[in-house]
């Protein structure tokens, strides 16, 4: 899978690539396989990106300060316009949730549930 | 939509064309496609469809006079066989009869807004026993370009947006339900729904999802915003980050951001939910710009133009497009569109920056510059010959009450307000001569006040 293919999405997140985002990414390859090869890896970096969103953002613990804050919207918008452009509808559809049971959990100060897990399961939603 | 069409008539026999009075029913009632339906109400009055032409007519009443003439003996008309006779009960066999030869219906075609006609064809309702007092039932169905008035719309999109919350668990709805009943300009959902209405496939309700879903989207953005900008206020009433803290603000704004985008995808329109999904991204990326130019505040024009056309204008963008695609409008209105919008939306942020320097807004005066959020008005003031250095040397210092209050003292006095809302209405303007080169289906009044008021306003 060619990291080149997605330089374009990697605007502005250089730095978070080279800090992990990287790692994340390879983390859900194996989770898009029955994807046509060309969305594979669009696909797995929407999820990373979603994944690294949240966390930047301290969702369920301590607050982000305002600037890392913007940092993990921007992964949220870019994951979820990746997932708009590329990925069926039953799938954007299960990535949404993923965050809101993961959002609604942390307003409700209750554990979150285990999002890397949630977002591999979304992968793999049908209608 | 259920209607009585009322008429007179004025001889015994009489082919009344009322072929305008129908025409004139589907104008009103906006019926963009679909079929009105006419009923006659009454056992001697027979509908038509055949060439208003007076010597026809003329052989249409010899016609019926031969088939059922009226000096005719008629069982019908010998009461002394009858129950029940009214005393005003009329000798009418002939009529009775001659109404059997037509119908009591007539269903039209609508296409385009138009009735479906040939070029001879007109619609007569037969009086075979007149003059009367005539009715006939009509209804339309299909689907209605502006059938519902702005009020209706306002309250479908309320509505749709108290649904929404209703579902939701409460920790993020009631935050959420603070800010939406606070108010606001709701501009852009009235965008989409506006837009909505421009195709052939005009449906009102699932325009008022995707509009509320659109109003989340700004929502949830806005909670953020007011995280990193540290404000205490919002629409009269304390922020979600200063009510119940950050860590809150921030997982209830990625509620919503995932509910809405769930939402919009849910619609099934893949263009709309990509160019929602891409506007979203401008608006995010924008913020990161915005808050980073706050090391050189007040910046530049070309920066802050920067900035707004992601921040700003590209929801305003996003909005009319993805409504006029949602109605399946063609590429070249959509395009159109999507450039008022823009347009609309720079303007719009123009003029809201000038509120901030307006003491009858109802916001404290400089809100905007205590928070060092970019301004244009600040921005011309800075470069200003007269006011410039000093604008330069107070916003290089801490922002006390006195150093606001000054700046806002010389950014009213320097010509950067009337600069500003000059630029903001050449936008308008602009905005309103993309919507002169595409057919709106009368559409574009409504969208030209709309964007005259937005920026002409001062709260």
């Amino acid at each position: 899978m060619s990291v080149h293919l997605l330089d374009r999405e990697l605007d502005r997140l250089e730095g978070l690539w080279s800090d992990g985002l990287s790692e994340t990414y390879r983390s859900y390859l194996d989770a898009v396989d029955h994807f046509d090869p060309e969305l594979r890896a669009k696909l797995a970096l929407a999820a990373a990106l979603i994944e690294s969103g949240i966390r930047l953002q301290g969702v369920g613990g301590r607050a982000a300060p305002p600037t890392t804050l913007l940092m993990g919207d921007l992964c949220l918008a870019r994951g979820s316009r990746l997932l708009a452009d590329n990925a069926p509808l039953p799938v954007q559809v299960a990535f949404a949730r993923a965050i809101e049971a993961t959002s609604a959990a942390a307003a409700a100060e209750q554990a979150p549930p285990a999002l890397r897990q949630l977002l591999r399961k979304s992968l793999t939603a049908t209608l | 939509m259920s209607h009585r069409l009322e008429f007179a008539t004025a001889h015994a026999t009489e082919f009344v064309d009322i072929t305008d009075r129908v025409r004139e029913e589907v104008r009103r009632a906006g019926l963009r496609n679909g079929r009105v339906h006419l009923q006659s109400l009454h056992t001697t009055l027979g509908l038509a469809v055949n060439e208003n032409e007076p010597l026809l007519l003329r052989d249409f009443e010899g016609l019926l006079d031969r088939i059922a003439p009226a000096g005719a003996a008629y069982e019908h008309d010998d009461f002394a066989r009858r129950f029940d006779v009214p005393i005003d009960e009329p000798a009418n066999g002939h009529a009775h009869c001659r109404q059997l030869l037509l119908s009591a219906f007539a269903t039209l075609m609508v296409e385009d807004g138009e009735l479906v006609l040939g070029r001879w064809q007109s619609l007569f309702a037969v009086e075979l026993d007149g003059p009367r007092h005539r009715q006939l039932a009509l209804q339309l169905d299909g689907e209605f370009a502006r059938g519902i008035e702005k009020e209706s719309l306002q309250a479908l999109v309320e509505l749709e947006l108290a649904r929404q919350l209703m579902v939701d668990p409460e920790p993020v709805a009631s935050p959420m339900r603070r800010l939406v009943e606070a108010g606001g300009k709701r501009l852009r959902p009235r965008l989409v729904q506006l837009t909505a209405g421009i195709g052939p496939h005009n449906d009102a309700l699932r325009a008022a999802e995707l509009a509320a879903a659109v109003e989340l989207l700004h929502n949830a953005t806005l909670i953020h915003d007011d995280y990193v900008d540290e404000s205490t206020h919002r629409r009269g009433r304390p922020t979600v980050a200063a009510a119940e803290g950050p860590e809150r603000a921030i997982a209830v704004g990625d509620y919503y951001f995932a509910k809405a985008t769930r939402l919009i995808a849910q619609i099934g329109n893949p263009g709309v939910t990509s160019a929602l999904a891409e506007a979203l991204e401008a608006v995010c990326a924008s913020q990161i710009d915005d808050v980073a130019m706050r090391g050189s505040y007040p910046g530049d024009r070309d920066s802050y133009m920067q900035v707004i056309r992601g921040k700003t204008a590209s929801l305003f963008a996003a909005a009319c497009e993805s409504g006029a695609l949602l109605s399946g409008a063609t590429p070249q209105v959509v395009e159109a569109l999507r450039r008022f919008g823009e347009l609309l939306g720079t303007a719009f942020q123009m003029a809201d920056d000038m509120v901030d320097f307006s003491p009858s807004s109802g916001k404290p005066v400089g809100l905007d510059i205590r928070q060092r959020v970019l301004s244009l008005p600040l921005i011309y003031a800075a470069e200003d010959r007269v006011v410039g250095p000093e604008v330069r040397r107070l916003l290089a210092g801490s922002l006390g009450d006195a150093e606001v209050g000054r700046v806002a003292e010389l950014v009213i006095s320097s010509e950067a307000l009337p600069r500003v809302r000059q630029e903001a209405q050449g936008l308008v303007d602009a905005a309103v001569r993309e919507l002169e080169a595409v057919e709106l289906d009368g559409l574009q009044p409504v969208l030209v006040g709309l964007a005259r008021s937005a920026v002409d306003r001062n709260s």
